[in-house]
């Protein structure tokens, strides 16, 4: 992955949970896609089944080695007046939030990320397009992160 | 806030040319509320009688009850509904079971729109639409119906007394100045309230309204059917004709139907929204009219407008006519569809170029022009939008245009923007371009500055966040 420039900021990054949280989801489709697709194909004939099956976790191991580059590719900086959220491996995005713009916050957290003790921060704002999402924050950091975001946009509140 | 309370209380005008008293609605009320329901009943029990043939006394009895029943709901509610004007406030009751009275206060008024429906218009009825400030547009005052004539004469009397109430107030100590680029030169005149007793006499002449544009029907017309739902008018209508020609069997024209029908419908309610339409500019913002059948009306103030687009279809680019835009942050407009609310409010729906010049100058408070241009090596990205691919920028907004077939040029206003993205592709990595968009409320509108030198790219992301609260600041 190139360098991307810092610009001088502080970014911060998920916790390395994430990836784990990441790969159990892969191997769990994976594993599924799997034996969905074995089992079909296995009525034409068992061979053609197991090829079948052998190539989808084959493309779930190749899909894993990029899990660790998008994982690595989120991060987060909490600047004076905004929060920046960038993210993205093929697709690069960054974007910019001023905390009055905010107009709530939530914390979600499916089973799987629950289980691993993390959760997912949203901002949003009265721009529907407006993305920012940090998945697999520890909880604890997610809920000081929320209630500092949630002090600066009410200092800072502009509205529409 | 700490300025003291004022000696005197700025003493309120009195409307005099609105008489007196509670006053009823026009008793054909209730045939109008029923509307084109009521038609379809009628409709059908005539065909029925009709169609038996028996012109049995009791039968036309039992037809004339369902009718007197279909409109016994409307009655009554006109029955317990009146209003009145006293004290600076229009009060409206209404309800039988559960009285419900409501006060608009006639110095916070920030729109009175007269509209008809259909049936309104064939019986020479009018509906009085009032939107307070600070009120939810949902719950606004309503008065339906009255005759037309005197619609019109009552909305004239409430907006010069509501100026007359708020050019009293703004004098007053602790009054706030009247904001918006557009009311300075607009005339507040108190100088129709009587100094002495402060009533405004009967008649006295509302707020002019300057009219900046109308949109003429025949052009609106050849617009639409040069436009994306025209053009697949006409294919379908081709197809089906090509069909019948080649094949000689008329009844399988009946397939097509419900996509006639569904495009006739679309085409219908674009020109039956879009009729008519009158831009003017008053105190309050923008007035924009429209309807052909049934008007609409609706002010767009100045703060609400969160993006301005200038559209040009290559359709109409021999003709040289383009399309004026705004999207503008609110609830939505009663009586609008889904499909309606995800297009914009047309300022022009069709005019030529200079029209729209003359539109911009009058909304936008400084014009900015794209002007820079993307770098060459976009060619082998968007080798179509090359040409058209810009942006421009200054204190108050950020203008970019791009296109293919149709040129959007798109205005956001500074200090709407809700949040700056930056994207970047694989193919822009490669030629180390990347774009910029500004979000703005809702969901329609994105400003797109796309395929822009990566360092530059960066600087505006950097840079707009800071612009725009510096344009938040200074608008206070």
């Amino acid at each position: 992955m190139s360098a991307e420039p810092d610009d001088g900021l502080n970014w911060q990054r998920p916790s390395p949970k994430l990836l784990r949280c990441r790969r159990i989801q892969v191997a769990l489709v994976t594993v599924l896609v799997a034996l969905a697709v074995g089992l079909a194909t296995a009525s034409a004939s068992s061979v053609a089944g197991a090829v079948s099956a052998v190539g989808v976790l084959v493309a779930g191991l190749v899909a894993e080695r990029f899990l660790a580059r998008r994982v690595a590719s989120w991060g987060f900086a909490e600047r004076n007046e905004d929060l920046m959220v960038r993210r993205g491996v093929m697709i690069r995005r960054q974007s910019v939030i001023p905390y009055g713009r905010m107009q709530y916050i939530d914390i979600t957290a499916g089973p799987l990320e629950r289980s691993l003790g993390l959760a997912t921060l949203r901002m949003h704002t009265a721009a529907a397009a407006s993305d920012a999402r940090i998945p697999g924050l520890d909880q604890a950091v997610a809920a000081k992160l929320r209630d500092q975001l949630a002090a600066l946009g009410e200092t800072q509140a502009a509205g529409l | 806030m700490t300025t003291p309370l004022p000696a005197d209380p700025p003493r309120m005008p009195v409307a005099e040319g609105v008489p007196a008293g509670w006053h009823r609605l026009h008793p054909l009320t209730p045939v109008v509320r029923a509307g084109s329901r009521l038609f379809a009943l009628v409709a059908v029990l005539a065909f029925i009688a009709l169609a038996n043939q028996r012109q049995d006394s009791s039968e036309i009895v039992t037809d004339l009850v369902v009718i007197a029943l279909a409109l016994s709901g409307g009655f009554i509610s006109w029955l317990v509904t009146r209003w009145q004007v006293a004290d600076g406030v229009l009060r409206i009751d209404t309800g039988l079971i559960r009285r419900d009275s409501r006060r608009f206060p006639l110095s916070q008024v920030q729109a009175i729109d007269v509209v008809q429906s259909g049936l309104a218009r064939i019986l020479g009825l009018a509906e009085l639409q009032l939107r307070v400030a600070g009120g939810d547009a949902s719950r606004g005052g309503r008065l339906a119906c009255l005759r037309r004539a005197d619609a019109e004469r009552l909305r004239a009397e409430l907006l010069a007394y509501s100026t007359a109430a708020r050019a009293v107030q703004a004098v007053s100590p602790g009054g706030g100045p009247v904001n918006g680029p557009i009311a300075p030169a607009e005339a507040l005149d108190p100088a129709t309230a009587d100094p002495g007793t402060g009533a405004i006499p009967a008649g006295a002449a509302a707020i002019p309204e300057r009219q900046l544009f109308r949109v003429r029907s025949g052009q609106l017309a050849v617009a639409i059917a040069l436009s994306r739902p025209g053009a697949i008018a006409f294919a379908v209508v081709a197809a089906v004709t090509a069909f019948v020609a080649v094949t000689g069997k008329t009844a399988a024209t009946a397939t097509f139907l419900p996509t006639a029908i569904g495009i006739a419908a679309t085409v219908w309610r674009w020109f039956n929204g879009e009729y008519g339409t009158t831009v003017s500019a008053s105190p309050d913002g923008l007035r924009l009219n429209s309807g052909l059948i049934q008007t609409t009306a609706e002010t767009i103030r100045p703060g609400r407008i969160q993006a301005i687009r200038l559209v040009e279809p290559v359709a109409w680019r021999p003709f040289g006519w383009c399309r004026l835009e705004v999207d503008v942050a609110g609830p939505r407009v009663r009586r609008e569809s889904r499909g309606e609310s995800g297009r914009l409010r047309a300022l022009i729906p069709v005019g030529s170029k200079a029209d729209a010049v003359q539109m911009l100058a009058a909304v936008l408070t400084s014009q900015p022009m794209p002007d820079k241009l993307v770098p060459r090596r976009v060619r082998f990205k968007a080798p179509l939008q090359y040409h058209f691919l810009a942006f421009g920028s200054d204190d108050n907004y950020v203008v970019s245009s791009d296109g293919r077939v149709t040129r959007t040029t798109t205005w956001i206003p500074l200090e709407k923007v809700q949040s700056v993205r930056w994207i970047q592709g694989p193919v822009q990595r490669l030629l180390g371009l990347s774009s910029v968009r500004l979000d703005v409320a809702g969901k329609r509108v994105t400003g797109a500055i796309e395929d822009r030198a990566d360092a530059e790219a960066r600087d505006l992301l950097m840079r707009l966040p800071d612009l725009a609260r510096a344009a938040r600041a200074r608008s206070g």
